[in-house]
């Protein structure tokens, strides 16, 4: 399965999942720290000017008056944020704590939906360096997701104080051998869960983009041109697909976000 | 040697496919027979299954980068 210059035809695929940390803009180290510049960084900044505008672009008109009606994308915007409010946020933490954990919901479901879908344009391709999804990157994700980590916490020490937030996740009417084996279980939880939000999203934008580069590389790896005819039809449907794991996975990180939160709020033992 | 861990990484990758695909079936399968039995709770119930279905999803992709890391490292 050898390509023409020597490379396996996996490095091949994985050059155009990941980031490629060869090819650097302008390096960059501080406290010797690798703050390079890489194609991943060039798309984080492309999908925070997309987001920031977007928020700015949309709410243009209620900035002016309050009251005033929606039009063009000032109404998309405001489907989306009555969505995010009605749907994920007000089931998971309540009305109360809600308003003030807002901000970051949307904040994640806009940030992690344009990411995604930024990603699957292949306009990006041009671009060279790697990959145009920057939530295919693992070290992205962790960031989101430490951030879902010390949300949890700060959630839980705003309604419980900081010392109660700590004894409640070990129950007081349990016991005591049975406290041997929980508070274990309930550190591990605590890190299991921002991992578990880290993977899923990393893992599940990284595998479609595997999947599709494959398939387009099956011309070339059987020599037979006329498989690209299926491989294009195959990927037209795999690429519709793609949009909707990209909408799925928005989804499913700002709702287990919001359920974490939640639950550090409401935790009753 | 180097062939052996793929041939492991490979056998758990299927094999916790099969763990995740029983549990999504049988969540749906449940979902499903309450939506036929009460109509007027589907929302309630599709809102309930969301969740238990991304946690399952969670701890299948975990495997399956455990598989894949077995491979690499």
């Amino acid at each position: 399965m050898a390509g023409n210059n020597g490379e396996s035809f996996g490095d091949i695929i994985l050059h155009h999942v990941t980031n490629d940390l060869d090819h650097i803009y302008m390096p960059i180290h501080l406290l010797g720290v690798n703050l390079s510049i890489t194609k991943h960084v060039i798309m984080l900044w492309i999908v925070g000017l997309f987001t920031i505008s977007l928020a700015v672009w949309g709410t243009r008109r209620y900035r002016k008056n309050i009251n005033a009606t929606p039009k063009g994308l000032s109404h998309l915007y405001e489907i989306l944020m009555n969505f995010i409010r009605d749907d994920i946020v007000k089931n998971t933490i309540g009305e109360k704590e809600g308003r003030f954990w807002l901000p970051l919901i949307t904040t994640y479901f806009v940030f992690i939906l344009t990411a995604n879908l930024l990603g699957l344009i292949p306009l990006f391709e041009f671009i060279p360096g790697g990959s145009a999804t920057v939530t295919g990157n693992f070290a992205v994700t962790v960031a989101l997701a430490s951030i879902t980590f010390f949300s949890i916490i700060i959630a839980g020490s705003m309604k419980h104080g900081f010392i109660g937030y700590w004894k409640q996740m070990a129950p007081s009417n349990v016991p005591k051998p049975v406290l041997l084996i929980l508070i274990p279980i309930e550190i591990m939880g605590m890190f299991i869960r921002p991992l578990a939000l880290t993977l899923r999203l990393g893992a599940n934008m990284t595998a479609g983009h595997i999947g599709m580069v494959a398939i387009f590389g099956l011309p070339i790896l059987l020599h037979q041109f006329s498989v690209g005819i299926i491989s294009t039809i195959l990927n037209t449907g795999i690429f519709f697909l793609e949009i909707i794991v990209s909408l799925v996975q928005a989804y499913v990180f700002t709702l287990l976000s919001a359920v974490f939160i939640g639950m550090a709020i409401h935790s009753e033992h | 040697m180097e062939g052996l861990s793929v041939f492991g990484a490979a056998i758990g990758a299927g094999l916790s496919v099969i763990g995740a695909a029983i549990g999504i079936g049988k969540i749906f399968a449940s979902a499903a027979e309450a939506t036929a039995r009460q109509p007027e709770a589907a929302n309630e119930i599709r809102t309930t299954v969301n969740l238990p279905l991304f946690l399952l999803e969670g701890v299948a992709i975990i495997s399956l980068v455990v598989c894949i890391l077995a491979v690499v490292l």
